[in-house]
């Protein structure tokens, strides 16, 4: 199965509640995290207040950085190759890069918040 | 003007036959209470008094305002020094700041120069939070609390602080440390500063029960004898005893002497007010074994002075002459410049206890009676003094946010959205960190900046505002939206965040409160400190309940006004160009006229 690396920008905590705002596509995202592991996906968190030597480590993170700055986060690597910047997937991108289908009757989660998957105009 | 005044003898609580809080004492010793109550003071007379008996006491301060050093004569700092002066008694200084610098500096120094300075910048302040100041205080008290070769000489060893319950709960949480050690680091929000400390977990356990240990550990609360602060200690009280700090002592410091009261009509009002808050204390309090310490007229500088703290022997005070001319302005002629805008908002800050409530309701009726329209939000809890003048004059409105609704209603919200998806573990943490000191903040800060937006036509005055750290992290929108317009091109779109709001002084305008005593000079200092590096710069500051402004004729009271002039001319010396002084006043300063009257002083 393909290895996922998440590049998460400098978040407190990485479910985001001791932020200015409950963001609701990182509660979604770490729910969705969640799922794709439980179905036994090799996904990795980084979290750049914590760890920036793993962004500083990896030259395509560090490259995206320069040119975009803080922007570029979150950033995801499936296999060594940025798939997306800038935001984060949603359980159906998750789904197609890992192979995991996604049961019919489990209900998606809804996107609450603006720009969450491509639902934002 | 001078006044002279000559010797007075002050005797000790006469009727106490030592202080309870020492008898049979543990082998630790935490004193915990808001700042600038006296704890530190009392750590120092409390190890004095153990090493006098024979013991041997190890004193650990974390105060930034520590006169540690200064009170035994010789230079202490991060390692434990052998106290000369009295036998028996050693002492170790501990700064959490450069604590938790040292932490910021293990974690971005290796990236320095090798990610954009923007982003480094972006993680630093991620990592400037009161909880990573907080965790890595902790991290340092750790060593001293389970048994290593530095402690095992000692029989007793003070510390001038204690850990929160929030603190205290995140350690002991299994689910805190398997989050955190086995699925990558980070989710529980505050425990950043041990990561690479995963090897002494069991160390943090160890320190955990110590704590919760009676046989082991003491918890001596430090209030004085007034209404919020007693309040304050209360939660304190039950918060901690709900983790299992049983053993619980409280000491009442600064207690107003009977014998002061009938030579002045100030001095027996505040007596009269401290016996009454003593009398209403919150029940939980009752049951504790309570300890009185007088007030004293000098600052606790010297051996002699901190051996007489706690005992009944009388303390000889010289009071010299004193100089009450003082050029600083009223809180009036600060209004008087706060009008010249025409509209604007008016955030009045500091720490609790010192008055922000008062100085916002007496700002916003000042400006009401010049007529100008105006709006005071307040969440003082009491809303004792938004319900004494509400409705009563033209061009004023006033409302209300509570605290505890706001957070309880945000608390709600996000347990419902995020703990939906949780297990029980999952959960657990995640109310923890619902708990975090920046929730409440967060969760008012919201509830204000709808009320922030009115500023542009007329004036609104709060009583609180979010620190620098909180608003450099809401700014993380802002920044975004600059880069937006900077990238259209700047000359069609005109936009304004919050943040460049707060920023510019024709707008805004931060008033910071304190008392003239040492330690709440210091917490302004580093609140003020906090703001600028959000780029914004108070406007002016308001040295509340001063008494070198008030009439009295108690000597008590004069020398206090003495000791006020050192921390004043430190205000106006070194923290800020403008300034206001307000007495301390007989009656509780609500209602429109009592409000006037501190503004005209």
């Amino acid at each position: 199965m393909a290895t996922i690396l998440v590049f998460d920008p400098a978040l407190c905590c990485s479910t985001g509640v001791c932020g200015v705002d409950i963001d609701q596509v990182l509660v979604n995202f770490s729910a969705d995290v969640d799922w794709a592991k439980q179905n036994g996906a090799d996904i990795i968190r980084f979290n750049l207040s914590q760890d920036p030597i793993a962004f500083a480590a990896n030259a395509k993170v560090k490259d995206a950085l320069h040119k975009l700055g803080e922007d570029a986060l979150p950033l995801i690597l499936v296999d060594g190759e940025i798939v997306l910047t800038g935001h984060y997937p949603d359980r159906l991108q998750l789904s197609s890069w890992t192979g995991i289908d996604i049961p019919q009757e489990q209900p998606k989660i809804n996107a609450g918040g603006c720009c969450s998957g491509n639902t934002c105009e | 003007m001078l006044v002279d005044v000559a010797l007075v003898t002050l005797v000790n609580n006469p009727e106490a036959k030592g202080m309870t809080f020492l008898a049979d004492p543990p082998r630790f010793l935490f004193y915990t209470g808001k700042g600038g109550v006296g704890k530190t003071s009392i750590a120092c007379a409390s190890a004095v008094k153990l090493a006098d008996e024979g013991k041997k006491v190890l004193l650990v301060s974390t105060d930034p305002a520590s006169n540690v050093a200064q009170v035994f004569g010789i230079k202490i700092g991060n390692h434990i020094t052998t106290v000369e002066s009295v036998p028996n008694l050693s002492a170790l200084e501990i700064d959490p700041q450069q604590a938790a610098q040292a932490y910021r500096d293990r974690i971005v120094g290796p990236v320095r120069g090798v990610l954009p300075d923007a982003v480094v910048a972006g993680i630093e302040e991620q990592l400037s939070g009161a909880c990573t100041t907080e965790i890595a205080a902790f991290d340092q008290f750790t060593a001293l609390l389970t048994d290593s070769a530095i402690t095992s000489g000692f029989d007793h060893i003070l510390f001038d602080t204690a850990p929160t319950g929030h603190t205290i709960r995140l350690l002991s949480l299994p689910g805190a440390w398997n989050t955190f050690l086995h699925e990558g680091k980070g989710d529980a929000s505050c425990l950043g500063p041990l990561s690479g400390l995963e090897k002494q977990r069991d160390q943090y356990k160890d320190a955990v029960d110590a704590l919760a240990n009676p046989t082991r550990t003491r918890l001596i609360l430090v209030t004085r004898a007034q209404t919020s602060t007693l309040a304050e200690v209360a939660r304190t009280h039950d918060e901690l005893a709900d983790i299992g700090f049983s053993d619980q002592h409280l000491i009442i410091n600064g207690v107003f002497p009977d014998e002061e009261g009938p030579k002045d009509l100030l001095a027996s009002a505040i007596r009269e007010r401290e016996r009454s808050a003593i009398d209403n204390m919150p029940s939980a309090l009752r049951s504790i074994p309570t300890d009185r310490v007088l007030l004293k007229s000098q600052n606790l500088v010297g051996l002699d002075a901190l051996r007489h703290l706690l005992t009944d022997e009388k303390g000889e005070v010289y009071l010299s002459r004193i100089d009450t001319n003082l050029r600083i302005p009223t809180l009036g002629s600060l209004v008087d410049d706060i009008v010249k805008d025409g509209h604007g908002l008016v955030m009045v800050m500091g720490k609790g206890g010192v008055g922000k409530t008062t100085i916002a309701g007496a700002i916003a009726v000042e400006l009401a009676l010049k007529g100008f329209s105006v709006h005071l939000t307040t969440s003082d809890p009491a809303a004792h003094l938004a319900e004494t003048i509400s409705g009563e004059l033209e061009h004023l409105t006033v409302s209300r946010i509570d605290p505890s609704i706001e957070t309880a209603r945000y608390r709600q919200h996000v347990l419902e959205t995020k703990g939906a998806q949780l297990d029980s573990a999952g959960r657990a943490l995640l109310e923890e960190d619902l708990r975090s000191p920046c929730t409440e903040e967060i969760a008012v800060f919201q509830a204000f900046s709808k009320v922030i937006r009115e500023a542009g036509n007329k004036f609104v005055v709060m009583d609180t505002a979010p620190t620098g750290h909180t608003l450099l992290l809401l700014d993380a929108t802002g920044a975004y939206h600059r880069e937006v317009t900077r990238q259209i091109g700047d000359s069609q779109v005109h936009l304004l965040t919050p943040m460049m709001q707060l920023q510019d002084p024709k707008q805004t305008k931060v008033l910071l409160v304190t008392l003239a005593e040492t330690t709440p000079v210091l917490e302004a200092a580093n609140l003020q400190k906090d703001l600028r590096r959000a780029g914004i710069e108070p406007w002016a500051w308001v040295i509340n309940q001063s008494i070198t402004v008030a009439d009295t004729h108690s000597r008590l009271l004069l020398q206090r006004a003495h000791n006020e002039f050192i921390e004043i001319n430190k205000v106006l010396e070194t923290h800020s160009t403008r300034c206001a002084l307000v007495p301390l006043c007989r009656n509780e300063p609500v209602g429109i006229e009592r409000l006037r009257q501190l503004v005209r002083r």
